[in-house]
């Protein structure tokens, strides 16, 4: 008799990891506070009228890279429902897009800020706080387990306590905290991921960010799905914040939401902000699977990404 | 260059076996990642791997100062719902640069950890065998807490049928000519020093812990056997001892279950000597034969020696 190969599989014993469609770049045209929306639409304007060139050179850098110019660049613009609540969807959004459109500028995707902290009930928040590995300082062996501040995150070894007694009773004396892989000096930061009043957690808003960058490079999947799909439009825009979608696709024929890389188009002030959002990224673990499907699809498009997630992530701040 | 690992295995802190909906969700350790449940030939669950963060000096037999930085892969799992491992590995390469890199270049590799400077890997092997340094990279340390975190789910009622300890397998495995050596060190630790064709795979990984699960099989049963005192107690005194290998332990063996084609003959030729699976059967042909002694003896008094 010859010998037969059998193969056996079991469903619940194999890992599936979806995957999502991307375009080359995903360029956001705005984060904006309520306040400035408060600001009316001439304040928006001002925004828009800022951005279009910067969004306008990236759009033609992407399509001379890209044989044949068929870039695939989507637009978002992300408003924060979360830390403040103002006015409604149906009052807002029309607003936004009007003055983008005086900009010549077209809304893709529009985002909600509090679905960065839960959509249809998925905590996407707690899901990256879950795959922070934390960078560890000189002389981390394993032996014990990672150091961490409760809600806090740094990109380096704190000073120790100041006042605090040793064993010997001897007081210890300030030292100053140190950034792994300095170069030279030190430029130590310490993030706070959240706060906590009365049992009810509140997400700080670098953390919602560097969420929001993970949905926009695609690289998040929660039992290996897309945490979230961008919704279409209906006609008209609800009255209450809570029933918009959490991505919501404006533009029928627009690229994909999520892309390669990403390119946000900031106020100055923003700038603390995603300092502190790099430090996040820095440390956010992706799934080894998800990371070789991306590289893998960019490879196939000729195209080489970096390495490192936080180099996929580029700024104008103007 | 070469991939290190360790594995630490032991019984579950549970009075019985526990079934398969406990065991997901006792290995949930990541919120939105899927424990892997296989049922055939035998039940195991495993938790998603998860990453440690390292920067501390790599093994070395000839005591070099090597800088290694990166992050280690662990996970913990489950078999038969009666025996949980730790297991965590990392790869070691060589770095491009003789700097520490920003984290995100180590994050970018997951479970690997650059050398930074001078590595010779056989030094790294050789190092990582014997008993490494205090201050360098402990795997150890690291599957025993993988370990931990399974023993201390509340969902464990922490009444073990018997107590034995956990047993530590540490191995290294390197490319070229294909080549296996177990050795036993002291009671509890163990290496494997591996040696495989092409590119290391993952289940390198599989094989190690499948070596270590059958390993403490094999010294538990070992244990169990020698605090029977068979023939030093009264008969009916060792079978009580010898019940919990039959309740517990006999179905588990299951050599190679989970072992790829490829590495099969890995195992195969451990088991042609020293012998696992001979001295496994041997054993528990003793438990049985001890029980069946017994159960004769039982039955003869019973009958009362009314038949004389």
């Amino acid at each position: 008799m010859t010998s037969v190969n059998a193969t056996f599989g079991e469903v619940a014993a194999e890992r599936r990891i979806a995957s999502a469609p991307l375009s080359h770049v995903s360029i956001e045209l705005g984060h904006l506070y309520m306040e400035d929306f408060e600001a009316g639409p001439e304040r928006l304007r001002e925004q828009f009228r800022r951005v279009a060139p910067w969004a306008g050179t990236v759009r033609s850098s992407w399509q001379d890279r890209i044989p044949g110019g068929r870039a695939r660049v989507s637009t978002c613009f992300l408003i924060d429902d979360y830390f403040s609540k103002f006015s409604t969807p149906a009052e807002l959004v029309p607003m936004v897009l009007d003055a983008a459109a005086d900009c010549d500028l077209t809304i893709d995707y529009i985002a909600r800020e509090s679905a960065c902290a839960e959509s249809d009930g998925i905590e996407l928040a707690r899901l990256v706080e879950d795959r922070l590995v934390n960078d560890p300082p000189p002389d981390t062996n394993g032996s014990r387990p990672p150091v961490k501040e409760s809600g806090w995150l740094c990109n380096g070894a704190r000073s120790p306590q100041v006042g605090t007694v040793q064993a010997m009773g001897k007081a210890n004396r300030w030292a100053p905290p140190l950034q792994n892989a300095k170069r030279g000096h030190s430029i130590f930061v310490d993030v706070e991921l959240w706060d906590e009043n009365g049992g009810k957690r509140t997400w700080s808003c670098p953390f919602l960010a560097a969420v929001w960058q993970l949905l926009r490079l695609g690289l998040l999947r929660t039992d290996g799905r897309l945490p979230l799909r961008p919704v279409m439009r209906e006609d008209a825009f609800p009255d209450d914040w809570e029933s918009l979608p959490a991505v919501m696709q404006l533009n029928p024929a627009a690229a994909p939401f999520s892309a390669y890389t990403t390119l946000s188009v900031l106020s100055p002030r923003f700038l603390p902000v995603e300092l502190a959002v790099r430090t996040i990224l820095s440390q956010v673990a992706v799934d080894g699977d998800v990371l070789k499907q991306v590289v893998a699809r960019s490879g196939g498009e000729g195209i080489r990404l970096e390495e490192e997630l936080v180099d996929r992530i580029s700024y104008v701040f103007t | 260059m070469l991939v290190m690992g360790e594995v630490h295995t032991g019984l579950l802190q549970n009075s019985g076996e526990i079934p398969e909906s406990t065991c997901r969700d006792v290995l949930q350790l990541l919120s939105g990642e899927r424990v892997r449940v296989s049922r055939r030939p035998i039940v195991y669950a495993v938790s998603p791997d998860l990453l440690t963060g390292v920067d501390c000096r790599l093994p070395s037999a000839s005591q070099s100062r090597i800088r290694g930085a990166g992050t280690v892969l662990s996970r913990s799992s489950i078999t038969g719902g009666r025996v949980v491992q730790g297991s965590s590995h990392t790869r070691i390469e060589r770095s491009g640069s003789d700097r520490r890199q920003p984290w995100s270049h180590y994050l970018a590799r997951p479970g690997v950890v650059e050398a930074l400077g001078k590595a010779k890997p056989r030094d790294l092997a050789d190092g990582f065998a014997e008993e490494p340094s205090a201050d360098g990279l402990d795997l150890g340390a690291i599957s025993a807490r993988f370990m931990d975190v399974v023993q201390s789910s509340p969902l464990l009622d922490r009444r073990a049928p018997f107590k034995i300890a956990r047993t530590r397998l540490r191995w290294v495995a390197e490319p070229g000519e294909p080549a296996i050596h177990f050795t036993l060190h002291s009671d509890q630790m163990r290496t494997v020093r591996l040696v495989h064709t092409g590119e290391f795979t993952p289940a390198v990984v599989d094989l190690c812990e499948d070596l270590a699960l059958h390993d403490w099989l094999l010294t538990a049963l070992l244990v169990i056997i020698e605090r029977a005192r068979i023939g030093g107690t009264p008969g009916p005194e060792a079978a009580a001892k010898l019940a919990p290998a039959v309740d517990h332990l006999l179905h588990l063996w299951m050599p190679s279950a989970r072992v790829d084609d490829l590495l099969s003959p890995y195992w195969e030729s451990l088991d042609r000597r020293p012998g696992f699976t001979r001295q496994w059967q041997s054993l528990v042909d003793r438990v049985r034969d001890q029980l069946a002694v017994h159960t004769l003896a039982f039955l003869r008094e019973k009958s009362g020696g009314g038949a004389r």
